[in-house]
């Protein structure tokens, strides 16, 4: 039966071939091994080309609940390495058909490894999400923005039909003024936060039919950390969230994940 | 408690994983091209099955099976009927 190799990532070589044999590879029946290079080494697993051919992941890759179970087995994995190693993480399904293709590949890419290696090594990825309570928000916005108070004394003193209509601007006004609050507040954690980190990508913010929750997402971004620098990084966040826990402001990390977000490639394809 | 223990590997939702495994880390050709649909769309059909609760404890000993994940998706689908 045809064999295929599954790849997790590179890692600096040194460690022998069974040293991940204690990790059960993506088809739950194959362990780990790695392959080793001059200077780097592949961390594969092996999967049966009759349950992982080609047509047959491109049926499976119609069942989300397959992808989900295998997706969550990879970031499982690598987090497991990570621990382990320092280690360049693939993408999901980075498929070979022998070992000589995978070597082909490695190889193309051994100055790349190389260098991302260096890049990340005694570094941690964590992400940092904003969440926001807008009604919360905006609650405190009536109660105590100085112009709101200020537009509604205004107010106060004119016409019934002048004031019905003043209101509802000032409604409008008051949805600008959460919204520019969202954008200065998450500007200005983020730029703490990234005083303590070496490189910081940001991204999408997901709305609530995407994260499932009530609060609103204000921001999103994944930041690489010197390990000597996470402890106080993660401090400013507990310290944040203490602080803004009330105004309705709730700030989630998650980490230390494999460096995903910081190991593009010069060369995106071989 | 150090602010590390605080945070560490605790409840990633399942929708930062596939966010991150499916679109990020090293993107090289592997000789099985595998073709989601795009992330769009796997956003769209998470729709049914992102909930609230549905966080996943990552040192969990009994990680989210597949069978757990189905009864979820059934179980959201129907509320989202």
């Amino acid at each position: 039966m045809a064999e295929l190799l599954y790849l997790y990532g590179v890692a600096p070589a040194g460690k022998n071939n069974e040293a991940f044999s204690d990790l059960m590879g993506i088809d739950g029946e194959h362990p780990l091994f790695t392959i080793g290079f001059e200077d780097c080494m592949a961390v594969v697993c092996r999967l049966d080309e009759s349950d992982y051919g080609e047509e047959i992941i491109e049926k499976k890759t119609k069942e989300l609940d397959w992808i989900q179970e295998k997706a969550f087995h990879h970031h499982e994995t690598l987090l497991k390495l990570r621990e382990r190693t320092n280690i360049v993480p693939m993408k999901l399904f980075t498929i070979y058909q022998s070992q000589n293709r995978l070597s082909d590949v490695v190889q193309a890419h051994r100055e790349d490894w190389n260098e991302l290696l260096t890049e990340i090594a005694g570094k941690e990825e964590w992400n940092l999400k904003i969440y926001c309570d807008p009604n919360r928000l905006r609650g405190n916005i009536e109660k105590n923005h100085p112009d709101v108070l200020k537009k509604r004394e205004d107010i106060a003193g004119m016409s019934q039909g002048m004031q019905y209509l003043q209101k509802k601007k000032l409604d409008g006004w008051i949805d600008q003024v959460v919204e520019e609050e969202q954008l200065t507040f998450s500007k200005q954690m983020h730029d703490t936060w990234n005083g303590w980190a070496d490189r910081f990508m940001e991204k999408k913010i997901w709305k609530k039919d995407v994260t499932g929750k009530t609060e609103e997402m204000s921001w999103n971004g994944a930041y690489l950390i010197s390990s000597e620098n996470v402890e106080t990084f993660l401090e400013l966040v507990t310290e944040a969230n203490d602080r803004h826990r009330e105004s309705g402001w709730k700030i989630e990390v998650t980490g230390p994940w494999p460096a995903y977000h910081f190991v593009t490639l010069a060369k995106s394809e071989v | 408690m150090s602010h590390r223990e605080q945070y560490e590997n605790k409840e990633i939702a399942l929708i930062d994983i596939l966010d991150t495994v499916l679109d990020k880390g090293v993107a090289i050709q592997g000789d099985i091209v595998i073709s989601i649909a795009g992330i769009d769309l796997v956003y769209l059909d998470l729709r049914i099955l992102v909930s609230a609760v549905e966080t996943l404890v990552a040192e969990e000993k009994d990680p989210l099976t597949s069978k757990k994940l189905k009864e979820e998706m059934e179980a959201l689908s129907h509320v989202t009927k």
